[in-house]
């Protein structure tokens, strides 16, 4: 028979279960209000957990550390929230957001990153307890909003990995771990401490290449930049092509349709091209030939409307002709873009066709 | 011009039939526009029977692909001739569809 509280435990349990409606609406309100502002300031996080505390772990918790509490606004947990980013750099991100939003209780609030000795590796995340400021927001029906109090627990995945297993073992249980097993567990946390930092040394190195890409690109030196994903994003937002686009959509006075030629990257690695400057000389050596390519296949037409891909399609087209490519060629540029297709094959042929009496062929 | 329309479950197929020019685009412009309700499922043109495709047209066909994309929906181009596989590739139009 589980044992009767004494009469303060009650009296703590019946002002609980008074409030716990609001407590849910925090638990539930305060997430969703969070993941916003992470949005807003550009945080991915990969999970926000909420919880009450269940009556049954209150009395729990009543019962060996009752005394401690005046009333029920002393105790900080009875709304737990957790925040849960990829990047352990992002935990502090998260922290500014939380500083900016609530008061924050920084005598009970804790950095279990900074609790360990320097030569001990375990639970690492930072505790924040929180409270709405009136400043933020009140509601007349529930005055007690702002007193409440709830924690936010902010970690990273890995550190959220650990803590679970860590938790698996029952530590807390009063079942005593063999020393070898602690110590693995300790080591494992120093391994993805070294891990969470490693991701987050990663993610900066690839923030200053995509800057020092950037960089290059606007100021001109195209041979150094290499052509990857990145490389050619960067590329395409200085509008390499717009200027052979204009000139072809001069031919009817088509209307140009912006659409997004991320899908020439491979092309233009399969025919071996290494840097951005090799795409420039692409540009620069081509653009006749792709003028002239577009105006045997428009000028018979009153055709008034292109896509921006016209310009790279045909720059790619006469590059491959003129390099001997032919008709596998021009079929596996199709393929690429469109998708591989038998009847890339008949288009193949009748680029061929189409070309191979143009000034460019026979130069 | 004429287009016939069947939907199917989740999936609308409109049957373009004749000479898609610009008086056709015109006339066909309200179905076409009704098309772009259904635009965040899957759209089929089947273009077994069109024989021509101008730039009007083209539009038409634009317009869709942009409802699918605000809608996370899908267009797919079935059954085009050759000649207006060479329009659509001339244009670019080729790989902003799905063909079949």
């Amino acid at each position: 028979m589980a044992p009767v509280p004494d009469q303060h435990a009650q009296d703590l349990l019946a002002q609980y279960q008074s409030l716990l409606p609001v407590y849910k609406q925090m638990a539930d309100v305060i997430p969703e209000k969070l993941k916003g502002f992470f949005d807003e300031a550009g945080i991915i996080v990969a999970a926000v957990e909420h919880r009450v505390k269940s009556e049954e772990s209150l009395a729990g918790k009543l019962k060996l550390k009752g005394g401690k509490y005046r009333d029920i606004f002393d105790i900080t947990d009875l709304v737990g929230i957790r925040v849960i980013t990829f990047y352990i750099d992002d935990v502090d991100k998260v922290a500014s957001v939380l500083e900016r939003l609530f008061e924050i209780d920084w005598e009970n609030s804790i950095d279990k990153r900074k609790a360990h000795e320097i030569d001990s590796f375990g639970y690492l995340s930072l505790h924040y307890i929180c409270r709405i400021p009136e400043s933020a927001y009140t509601n007349p029906e529930h005055p007690e909003l702002n007193r409440i109090r709830f924690e936010v627990q902010m970690r990273t995945v890995l550190q959220h990995a650990w803590a679970n297993m860590n938790h698996d073992t029952g530590y807390k249980s009063g079942v005593e771990i063999p020393r070898v097993y602690l110590r693995n567990l300790s080591r494992l946390a120093g391994m993805l401490e070294l891990v969470d930092d490693e991701f987050s040394r990663i993610r900066r190195e690839l923030s200053d290449y995509r800057r020092s890409v950037q960089k290059l690109v606007a100021s001109g030196n195209l041979g150094e930049v290499q052509l990857d994903g990145d490389s050619f994003k960067s590329y395409l937002q200085i509008g390499p092509f717009d200027m052979l686009s204009r000139r072809i959509a001069s031919i009817n006075q088509a209307e140009i349709q912006p659409v997004d030629l991320s899908a020439f990257l491979g092309v233009f690695k399969a025919m071996g091209f290494k840097t951005l400057g090799d795409l420039a000389a692409l540009i620069k050596d081509y653009s006749d030939a792709a003028y002239q390519i577009a105006c045997f296949q428009m000028g018979i037409t009153d055709l008034d409307i292109l896509s921006s891909s016209v310009a790279p399609q045909n720059l790619c087209t006469a590059y491959i002709l003129k390099n001997g490519g032919g008709r596998a060629g021009l079929k596996l540029m199709l393929d690429a873009l469109n998708g591989p297709s038998e009847s890339n094959g008949f288009m193949a042929d009748f680029l061929l066709e189409q070309t191979k009496d143009l000034p460019f062929m026979n130069k | 011009m004429e287009v016939k329309i069947e939907r199917e479950n989740a999936v609308v197929t409109a049957y373009l039939i004749g000479r898609l020019d610009t008086p056709a685009s015109l006339e066909i412009a309200p179905q076409v526009n009704g098309l772009s309700a259904d635009a965040g499922g899957k759209v089929i043109l089947d273009c077994s029977e069109l024989s021509y495709i101008s730039s009007s047209g083209l539009r038409i066909f634009l317009t869709l692909r942009k409802a699918a994309a605000e809608k996370g929906g899908k267009i797919i181009v079935r059954n085009i001739s050759n000649d207006i596989r060479n329009v659509f590739m001339m244009t670019g139009f080729l790989n902003l569809f799905e063909i079949q």
